[in-house]
């Protein structure tokens, strides 16, 4: 559906198209737009806040609901003024914009009435009340204080499956994470267990941000942010620098070369080839088999050396510029795409095969993590994550971008909606991306690498979006003045789904925490401190000391 | 249980992959993103690749009668954009990877250029080898504005144009 039959249809007022694909809708009262939009059963995409006041004295909340069955976005916007902002909250229709909202209230200072746990998310539990970091009249190189002056800190908040902010009741909790000084990143989950079942699990994360968006607006031109937004993952990063430069080609109507396209979809299948690649290889390592961790990441590597050999680089792939891509593919280094693919294909294939066969790894994946198709869709789970539980939605098909347009995407979908679905989802996809290499490879058109473009327009709304190795990746772009951008908010795909970790994991036995954490695929921390807590005493000791006393 | 052992076993049988790396070297493939090196030759000190950089990696300042341009690989993320833009094809990537080192000076390059002062005010405005770099693409007869700072530049323009449309105040 086109966005100028959407608004026919639905008989909305306040309501523009944007683009063919985003209809604009300036909602006077926000929860009842929210309401009536529900019942065309969108998924809550992203939020983005806006401080508006240089443009028009007001403060903006864009909630970015997609229809996927249209391949439609929907931006419903909500506006306040100062001294107080204040919005209603429309998480009680849309429980996937919780965090959303939450952290427009940390960074912009905009108060979402009836929200339901309206606590920090954001910032360091130390911040000081009052300083909002991404207010266009904070200088983005000052320190609201100095850290090592904060004498005592506020207790952390968690966002949790069962309660709002977890009460003590229980006897052991055990933390995962978050400062493990050598692996992944640092995310932190509470366990609460009774004997060997978690009966709640929080999570604090946030621990990383490293205020990228204020970086980019402030100091960056639009050329430079592709090479910050692909440093916003250590693994996916390509797929964030091209969901930015299609976010900022959108707004200015800008049209990439076909070849360049195609050169985009080569890079990100290779970027996807890798990520499950290494899931596997965590996922195997895991479940104790390790032969199988050694076999996927020596595969991996071959992948590696493919990004090198494209690129110049095994990881940040540096490539995209708004508009098109730097580097070109020639015969010889597609040939060695081919060679490769055929290697990984067939080792991969025999070792899933094998896998399957696995008595082990079947008993500690099937059933396990349970997460059920309408909790998936209700939290606005994306990716691989949400086609284990049959939620069938791939941005590659829905959202045609780059070389997508030009092929046909299978899409596996599983209803298993546990660990081992996940396992099979990914094994599918991986086999598809292979299959779109070649597809690409064979399909390449010549031309140009570089779109012609003059200055770009400001304040106009894009929105890119590329389907990243775990999910939905979407950007959002204000265009500003001075080759410049006003406001730029990505969101990682893992923002959806580690608010669903909690729900997987209650009810389940620890030993099978790792693997449910992981099987969303974010960076998790490792899991190796434990508090023991003296439940006379309620006394807390590490299990070294613990093991000591015994 | 079977199938992991068959696995583990075809497995142990291999030869180790490791790489004997660095006791022996390691080479990179063509195109290889690497340190990026400033050829003091070919430099003009136009500082186009100060702005195009990232992260802020390139600086560039005056210092007496030199402007100096300042690579700093400590902050360099190695995209190659000062490669792109730069109009004399002095930046280059090359293949050196192995930037490990204990003194902090060895990840700075300083390219330091001769300015040009202005030949009517005297203020020194763009360096030597640019000047020289304009004066090469401008018509004989007006080289000579290419030794004018900006300003004094558009003042003597200014003047020219009013002498040309004859009005003489």
């Amino acid at each position: 559906m086109r966005c100028d039959e959407f608004i026919a249809k639905t008989g909305l007022v306040d309501a523009e198209c944007v683009d063919d694909s985003t209809v604009l809708v300036r909602a006077k009262n926000v929860l009842e737009t929210a309401e009536k939009l529900a019942e065309y059963g969108p998924r809550y995409s992203t939020g983005v806040g806006i401080d508006y006041r240089p443009i028009n004295r007001s403060y903006l909340m864009h909630h970015v609901l997609a229809l996927d069955k249209d391949g439609l976005f929907i931006v419903l916007e909500a506006s306040t003024g100062d001294p107080e902002p204040s919005i209603k909250s429309i998480t009680p229709v849309y429980p996937a914009a919780n965090w959303h909202e939450r952290e427009a209230m940390d960074m912009l200072g905009i108060r979402f009435e009836n929200h339901p746990e309206p606590y920090r998310l954001i910032l360091p539990d130390d911040w000081p009340e009052g300083v909002y970091p991404l207010r266009k009249d904070y200088p983005y190189d000052e320190k609201p204080y100095d850290p090592r002056s904060i004498a005592d800190r506020a207790a952390p908040r968690y966002f949790s499956a069962k309660t709002g902010v977890g009460e003590k009741r229980v006897a052991a909790e055990i933390p995962l994470g978050p400062y493990h000084p050598a692996l992944h990143e640092p995310e932190y989950y509470e366990l609460i267990v009774e004997g060997e079942r978690i009966v709640e699990a929080r999570y604090r994360g946030f621990y990383v941000h490293r205020g990228m968006e204020k970086l980019a607006e402030s100091r960056l031109t639009y050329n430079q942010i592709p090479f910050l937004a692909e440093r916003i993952c250590g693994i996916c990063g390509y797929t964030h620098a091209t969901a930015y430069c299609q976010a900022v080609e959108k707004a200015a109507d800008i049209r990439v070369p076909v070849r360049a396209e195609y050169i985009r979809s080569i890079l990100l299948e290779i970027e996807r080839l890798h990520s499950h690649l290494l899931w596997f290889g965590v996922a195997f390592h895991l479940l104790g088999f390790d032969t199988g961790f050694m076999i996927t990441w020596r595969l991996r590597e071959k992948i590696m050396d493919l990004a090198e050999l494209l690129t110049g680089n095994r990881k940040t792939y540096g490539l995209n510029l708004v508009g098109g891509v730097r580097r070109d593919i020639d015969e010889a280094k597609a040939r060695a795409v081919l060679e490769a693919l055929d290697y990984i294909e067939g080792k991969f294939k025999a070792l899933i095969k094998q896998v399957k066969d696995m008595g082990e790894i079947i008993a500690r994946t099937k059933n396990i993590g349970i997460l059920t198709r309408d909790e998936a869709r209700k939290l606005g789970a994306v990716g691989p994550h949400a086609r284990a539980s049959g939620v069938d939605i791939d941005v590659r098909r829905d959202y045609p971008y780059a070389a997508y347009k030009y092929v046909d995407v299978n899409v596996p979908v599983m209803d298993g909606c546990d660990v081992l679905s996940r396992i099979l989802v990914r094994y599918e996809e991986t086999l598809e991306s292979i299959r779109l290499l070649r597809v690409f490879i064979r399909e390449i058109p010549a031309g140009g690498l570089m779109a012609e473009y003059g200055d770009i327009p400001e304040l106009r709304i894009g929105i890119g979006v590329t389907e990243a190795p775990r999910g939905e990746d979407i950007h959002y772009v204000v265009t500003g003045r001075e080759n410049k951008i006003y406001r730029w908010r990505p969101r990682a795909p893992s923002y959806m789904n580690l608010a669903t970790v909690p729900y997987m994991l209650v009810g389940e036995k620890l030993a099978n925490a790792p693997i449910i954490i992981a099987s969303i695929d974010p960076c998790f921390s490792c899991t190796d401190h434990v508090i023991v807590i003296d439940v006379g005493s309620g006394r807390k000791m590490s299990l070294m000391k613990a093991l000591r006393m015994i | 249980m079977v199938a992991s052992r068959i696995a583990f076993i075809s497995e142990i049988k291999k030869k180790p992959v490791t790489e004997q790396y660095p006791y022996k070297p390691i080479s990179v493939p063509e195109g290889f993103r690497g340190k990026p090196v400033i050829d003091p030759e070919k430099c003009i000190g136009c500082g186009a690749c100060v702005n195009a950089c990232p992260p802020g990696a390139l600086s560039i300042y005056d210092e007496g009668n030199y402007r100096v341009v300042k690579l700093f690989l400590g902050r360099c993320i190695f995209c190659g954009r000062c490669q792109d833009v730069c109009p004399m094809g002095a930046v280059r990537l090359t293949d050196m990877f192995e930037l490990a080192s204990l003194s902090r000076d060895d990840l700075v390059q300083e390219v330091r250029l001769l300015l040009e002062k202005c030949s009517l005010c005297g203020k020194a405005f763009a360096t030597r080898r640019e000047v020289r770099h304009v004066e090469e693409k401008l018509d004989p007869e007006q080289r000579w504005l290419a030794h004018l700072c900006p300003r004094c530049r558009a003042l003597v323009s200014a003047k020219m144009i009013g002498y040309a449309r004859g009005c003489n105040r």
